[in-house]
C-alpha cells in the first residue's frame, strides 16, 4: 500500500489516532495527554469522552501486559481511536498465544451476555476475590471495557500469526 | 505527606487527622504509588480516634480500582475497631462514571460513615 493510500484509509474510516509498535507504560504516559485532548476536542460530552479515554487506557495496558510479541518494557500492538456520526470506536490488535484463545473467548463471550447489572456484580466480585491466576493487573480490564462501552466485539485472526482483535464502541 | 498531581496520579495529602486525594489515577506502577499511601494511612489510623477522608476523582483505571478497594477496606476495618471514620466521595453532577464508582464502593461500607457528595 502506498503511503498516501494509508493516509486516506485512516481518514476514510474515521481513525483520528493510531499508534502501532512497542507500547510500554512510558509510551502510554507520553501519548495519553494528547489522546485525552483529541477526544475532548471532538466531543465536549465529558462523561462520553472519559469513557472513551478509560477504554483506551485499558486496551493499551492489555497490549503492554499481554501481547505475545514482547520487548523488555512492554508489548507490540496497535491501538486506534475513530469517530463517526454514531460515536467513538477504540480498537486494539496484538499477537497472542494460541493456548489462551479458548479461555479468553469464553471470558469475553460471557461478558457480552451480561447486562449492566450483571457486569457490576462481576466487577465487584472480581475486586473482592482479587486477580485471577496469570493476571498482571486487577483482572478487571475486560469487565471495565464491557461496562464502559456500548458494545464490544472480538476476533482471533490467523494471519499467519494469531492476532487478537478487540473493538469497543462508545455512543452517547 | 503531600504528593503533587501528575498527569497519571492524583494530588494526595495525608495528615494526622485527614486524607485528601484529588485528580486522575492510572499510575505507571500502581504498587509503587499505592504502597506508601496505604502504609502511612494505616499508621495514622492506628493512633487516631477519628479520621476523615475526602476523594475527588476524575478518572481511575481498573488496576487502581483494586487500590481503592484495599484503601476502603483499611478504613472500614478501623471503623469496625471503634474509630470514627468519615469518608466523602465527591463527584461532579455531570460525571456518571465517578458517581457509579462511588456507589460501587459505598456498598461495602457498613461501619464507616460514607457520603456521596455531588459538587
Amino acid at each position: 500500500m502506498d503511503s498516501h493510500d494509508f493516509h486516506k484509509l485512516l481518514l476514510s474510516r474515521g481513525t483520528f489516532f493510531c499508534y502501532s509498535g512497542l507500547l510500554s507504560e512510558e509510551v502510554l504516559s507520553a501519548i495519553s495527554g494528547i489522546v485525552r485532548e483529541q477526544v475532548t476536542d471532538i466531543d465536549n460530552n465529558e462523561d462520553l469522552t472519559t469513557r472513551v479515554f478509560g477504554i483506551f487506557v485499558e486496551q493499551a495496558q492489555n497490549i503492554i501486559r499481554y501481547s505475545e510479541e514482547r520487548l523488555a518494557q512492554g508489548g507490540i500492538g496497535t491501538v486506534a481511536i475513530g469517530h463517526s456520526n454514531d460515536g467513538f470506536i477504540v480498537e486494539a490488535i496484538n499477537p497472542m498465544n494460541a493456548e489462551n484463545v479458548e479461555r479468553l473467548k469464553k471470558n469475553l463471550k460471557d461478558l457480552q451476555q451480561m447486562d449492566s447489572k450483571d457486569l457490576r456484580k462481576a466487577y465487584k466480585q472480581r475486586l473482592r476475590e482479587g486477580p485471577p491466576e496469570g493476571s498482571k493487573g486487577a483482572g478487571l480490564g475486560f469487565i471495565e471495557i464491557a461496562r464502559k462501552s456500548s458494545k464490544f466485539e472480538f476476533d482471533f485472526v490467523e494471519n499467519p500469526d494469531r492476532l487478537f482483535v478487540l473493538k469497543a464502541w462508545i455512543v452517547p | 505527606m503531600h504528593l503533587e498531581s501528575t498527569n497519571r496520579t492524583p494530588e494526595v495529602s495525608i495528615s494526622d487527622s485527614a486524607l485528601e486525594l484529588k485528580g486522575e489515577c492510572y499510575p505507571e506502577d500502581i504498587t509503587a504509588f499505592s504502597e506508601p499511601i496505604l502504609e502511612l494511612l494505616a499508621e495514622k489510623l492506628e493512633v487516631c480516634e477519628s479520621y476523615s477522608v475526602g476523594l475527588e476523582l476524575r478518572y481511575f483505571n481498573s488496576s487502581s480500582a483494586k487500590f481503592f478497594f484495599d484503601f476502603f477496606e483499611v478504613l472500614e476495618d478501623a471503623a469496625a475497631d471503634g474509630k470514627s471514620i468519615s469518608i466523602e466521595w465527591r463527584y461532579r453532577s455531570t460525571d456518571n462514571s465517578m458517581k457509579e464508582a462511588g456507589e460501587d464502593f459505598e456498598e461495602d461500607m457498613e461501619e464507616a460513615n460514607y457520603q456521596l457528595v455531588e459538587i
